[in-house]
C-alpha cells in the first residue's frame, strides 16, 4: 500500500527526517515509537502533504502512485487520513457542513454524485454512535468548545465517514481517560477492513493491547532504527528508549 | 480648484429649479447648508472621520443631476424584483433619486403607519417633518450632509405612530440606473412613536454600467420603548461611490437593531451617530462586509451614551480580498452621568490576500466611573492550520479558503432576524465568496 524510500524532510530550514524507509502493507497496523522530537508527527504531516514541511529527497508510493506530486486533498481522495494530535477549532464551520463538504468532494473525485440529504443524515447517525459522539455536536463548530477528549472520538468519527484506505493516528490516545481511550480504540478497531492500514504513534502500551498491531517501528533522529512485532512496543515500554540509542551509538 | 466648488455653483445657478422640483420643508434648509459647505469645504485626509476615504477624488468628476425631475422611472418594479424567499415585506421604490409612486391600489400599512415621498407628507402633514427634518443631522456639520441637503429634492418618510406595530417588514430598495453618469442625493426619516415597532430592509443595487455617485442621510428617531430593526444590504459596482451618513436618536428604552452587509461596490462609506438619550436605550449594530477588487468601504461610528443604563454592542467584520481597503472607526462617548452604561465594540478584518489593507480604529472616551465597556480589533490572515485541516479531509483549496470566509462573518449574520432574511442573505453572502454576483430573481437589468 504505502513505500517510502529514503525520505528526507525539513520544517522552517531544519531537517528533521533524515532518510526513512518505511514499507506497509494492505490490512497492517503499524506501531510508530520513539521519544520526543524524533520526528513521528514530521513523518505524518509530511505523508499527508501538509505544506509547512518541505520534502528534500526521498519518494513515497501510495497504491503504485507518487503520493508526494499530490495535493493534500488528493491525496485525502485516494485514502489517506490523519487524525491530528492537536485537531483545530474551526468556529462558523458546522460539524455537518464541514462533513456534507468533505464526502461530497471524495465522491466527486471519485466520479460519484453527492449523496443525497437522507441518506447522508443516516450515515452521520451511524458513524456518530460507533465513537459516542452526542447528536448536539453536529450542529456546533468544528471542534469548537470541544473538550480533549470529544476531538479525538471526533477524529475517529471523520475517519469513520470518510472511510480510508491508509489512517494515521497521530497520538490520538494522548489526553484520553481509560474509558474514552477504549471507545476510541474499539471503534477504531471497527473500522478495520482487509485492505486497509493504519500507521499509529503512540507512546502507551494499552494502546498496543487493543490494537495488537503487526509491526513496531522505532524511530530516532529522523530514521527509522528498530523494527519488529509487538514484542518490541512492549520492551519499550518497560525499558523506555535509552538502550535503543545506545545500541546506536554503538 | 476645490470639488464642492462645481456643487455650489450648481445650487447657485440651479436653485430656482431645486426648489421647484420640491418642497417647501427640503427648501427651507438648503441656504445655511450651502453657506456651511462654503465655509468649511470638504473633508481631506486630515479630517479625523475622513482619513481613510478621498472625498475630494470621489466628488470630482462631472455628474449629472435630475433637478428638472426627469427621468421618470420606468415601472421598475417589472424590471426589478429584489425579493427574499419566504419573506413578504410592504416594498417601496427609489430609482436614482426618484420615489417610485406606489401602485395604485396598494393597501395602505396598518394602525395608521405611513411610508411616503418626503413631497407628499410635506403636503399633507407637514408636522410629522416638522422638528424632524435635518434635524439629528444638524447637530454637528459634515460636509456631506451639508452637500446632500444643499441639493435633495424628496426622500421618504417612516412613519410608526405609538403604539403601532409592523408585522411586514418595510422594504425599501434604491436603485442606481440612470444610463448615463448621475449623481443622486437620497434623504430618509424614520419616526418611530412611543412603544412602536418596525422593521426596515433597505436595499441598495446598482444594475447598470453607469457611474454613480449617491449621497444619502436617514434621521431615525425612536420614542420611548420603540424597536426598530434595520437592515441594509449594498450590493453595487465597482463604478458606485455612496456616502452614507445616519442619525439616530434614541429615547428611553427604545432599542436599535442595525445591521449592514456589504455585498460589492465601489466606494462605500457609512457614517452613523447614534445618540442614546434616555436611560436605558440600546443599540445594537454589526455589519459584514466582503470586499475585493479595488472597493474601498468605510464605517464610521459614533455612539454616544448620553443617559444611564444605555448599552451599545458593535461587531464589525471585514474580509477584503484584492486590494480592497476596509476601514472601521468606531468611537463610544460616554458622557458624566451616564453610569451603568454597558458597552461593547468589536471590529474583525481578515486580509484573505497580500494587497488588501484593514485599517482599525476602536475608541473609547469615557467621562463617567461606573460603567463596564470593551473594545477590540483584529487584522488576521486565514488560519493556515485550519485551512489544512479542511484539505486534509478532502476540501479543495478554494472551497476550503470559502468555507473559512464565509465563518468568519457567521456569527455577524448570525444576528440577523428574521430567519428567511438571515438565510438569504447568507447565500448572498456565500455566493459572493464564490465569485457568483447574485442575480435577484427575474431582474432584467442586471442581464
Amino acid at each position: 500500500m504505502l513505500e517510502i524510500k529514503n525520505l528526507h524532510a525539513c520544517v522552517e530550514g531544519k531537517e528533521i527526517l533524515k532518510g526513512v524507509d518505511l514499507r506497509i502493507g494492505d490490512g497492517e497496523v503499524h506501531v510508530l515509537m520513539g521519544p520526543n522530537g524524533c520526528g513521528k508527527s514530521t513523518l505524518s504531516n509530511v505523508l499527508v502533504g501538509n505544506p509547512k514541511y518541505e520534502v528534500t529527497e526521498g519518494s513515497v508510493t501510495f497504491n503504485g502512485k507518487d503520493l508526494l506530486a499530490l495535493s493534500p486533498e488528493d491525496r485525502s481522495h485516494e485514502g489517506l487520513f490523519m487524525s491530528f494530535q492537536a485537531p483545530v477549532e474551526i468556529p462558523g464551520v458546522s460539524m455537518t457542513n464541514f462533513m456534507r463538504a468533505a464526502l461530497n468532494a471524495k465522491r466527486k473525485y471519485h466520479g460519484q454524485e453527492p449523496l443525497a440529504a437522507g441518506e447522508f443524515l443516516k450515515l452521520l447517525r451511524e458513524k456518530r454512535k460507533l465513537v459516542g459522539l452526542d447528536a448536539h455536536f453536529m450542529s456546533r463548530g468544528v471542534n469548537e468548545g470541544f473538550s480533549g477528549g470529544e476531538r479525538k472520538r471526533n477524529e475517529i468519527f471523520q475517519m469513520a465517514v470518510l472511510e480510508p484506505l491508509f489512517s494515521i493516528l497521530d497520538e490520538t490516545d494522548s489526553g484520553l481517560d481509560v474509558d474514552a481511550l477504549r471507545t476510541v480504540a474499539e471503534g477504531f478497531n471497527c473500522l478495520r477492513t482487509p485492505r486497509s492500514s493504519a500507521m499509529v504513534i503512540t507512546h502507551y502500551q494499552r494502546m498496543l493491547d487493543y490494537l495488537r498491531p503487526d509491526f513496531v517501528h522505532v524511530m530516532v533522529g529522523g530514521r527509522i532504527v528498530r523494527e519488529g512485532d509487538a514484542s518490541l512496543g512492549y520492551a519499550i515500554e518497560e525499558r523506555g528508549f535509552d538502550w535503543i540509542k545506545n545500541e546506536i551509538k554503538e | 480648484m476645490a470639488s464642492e466648488q462645481q456643487y455650489l455653483d450648481l445650487f447657485r445657478t440651479g436653485r430656482a429649479l431645486i426648489d421647484e422640483g420640491s418642497c417647501a420643508p427640503l427648501n427651507a434648509c438648503r441656504q445655511a447648508a450651502a453657506e456651511a459647505l462654503a465655509a468649511h469645504g470638504l473633508p481631506t485626509r486630515h479630517t479625523e472621520r475622513y482619513r481613510y476615504v478621498d472625498v475630494e477624488a470621489a466628488l470630482a468628476p462631472d455628474y449629472g443631476l435630475n433637478l428638472r425631475r426627469a427621468l421618470s422611472p420606468q415601472a421598475p418594479s417589472a424590471a426589478f424584483r429584489c425579493s427574499v424567499p419566504g419573506l413578504s415585506t410592504s416594498l417601496f421604490v427609489v430609482m436614482n433619486d426618484v420615489v417610485v409612486p406606489a401602485a395604485p391600489g396598494a393597501a395602505p400599512l396598518p394602525g395608521g403607519a405611513l411610508v411616503c415621498p418626503l413631497a407628499e407628507a410635506a403636503a399633507a402633514q407637514p408636522e410629522l417633518l416638522s422638528g424632524r427634518y435635518h434635524a439629528a443631522a444638524a447637530r454637528t456639520y459634515d460636509a456631506l450632509t451639508a452637500l446632500n441637503t444643499m441639493l435633495v429634492q424628496d426622500g421618504i418618510l417612516v412613519y410608526v405612530p405609538a403604539g403601532t406595530v409592523l408585522e411586514r417588514p418595510v422594504q425599501l430598495v434604491s436603485l442606481a440606473a440612470a444610463g448615463a453618469d448621475l449623481m443622486s442625493n437620497r434623504r430618509l426619516l424614520v419616526v418611530l412613536g412611543e412603544g412602536a415597532q418596525a422593521s426596515l430592509l433597505l436595499c441598495d443595487h446598482a444594475p447598470g454600467r453607469s457611474r454613480s455617485l449617491t449621497t444619502q442621510v436617514t434621521e431615525i428617531y425612536l420614542g420611548r420603548d420603540a424597536r426598530l430593526d434595520l437592515c441594509a444590504v449594498e450590493e453595487t459596482g465597482e463604478r458606485n461611490a455612496r456616502f452614507h451618513n445616519l442619525y439616530v436618536e434614541q429615547e428611553a428604552g427604545s432599542r436599535l437593531s442595525a445591521h449592514a452587509v456589504g455585498l460589492s461596490g465601489g466606494l462605500t462609506r457609512t457614517q452613523a451617530d447614534v445618540r442614546l438619550l434616555g436611560p436605558g436605550a440600546e443599540v445594537r449594530a454589526d455589519g459584514a462586509v466582503v470586499a475585493a477588487g479595488r472597493q474601498r468601504v468605510d464605517h464610521n461610528l459614533l455612539v454616544d451614551h448620553a443617559a444611564p443604563r444605555c448599552a451599545s454592542d458593535l461587531l464589525f467584520k471585514y474580509v477584503l480580498d484584492g486590494a480592497a481597503v476596509g476601514a472601521f472607526a468606531g468611537k463610544v462617548l460616554v458622557r458624566p452621568g451616564a453610569q451603568q452604561t454597558l458597552s461593547q465594540q468589536t471590529n474583525a478584518n481578515l486580509c484573505a490576500s497580500p494587497e488588501a489593507r484593514a485599517y482599525a480604529q476602536p475608541m473609547l472616551e469615557i467621562y463617567a466611573d461606573d460603567v463596564k465597556c470593551n473594545h477590540g480589533s483584529t487584522v488576521g490572515k486565514l488560519d493556515e492550520s485550519a485551512l489544512f485541516y479542511l484539505r486534509q479531509r478532502g476540501i479543495p483549496e478554494a472551497e476550503a479558503r470559502l468555507l473559512l470566509q464565509h465563518a468568519f462573518v457567521n456569527d455577524v449574520l448570525s444576528r440577523i432576524a428574521p430567519e428567511a432574511l438571515r438565510d438569504r442573505l447568507s447565500f448572498l453572502v456565500e455566493n459572493r465568496f464564490r465569485g457568483v454576483a447574485s442575480r435577484c430573481q427575474g431582474c432584467r437589468l442586471c442581464s
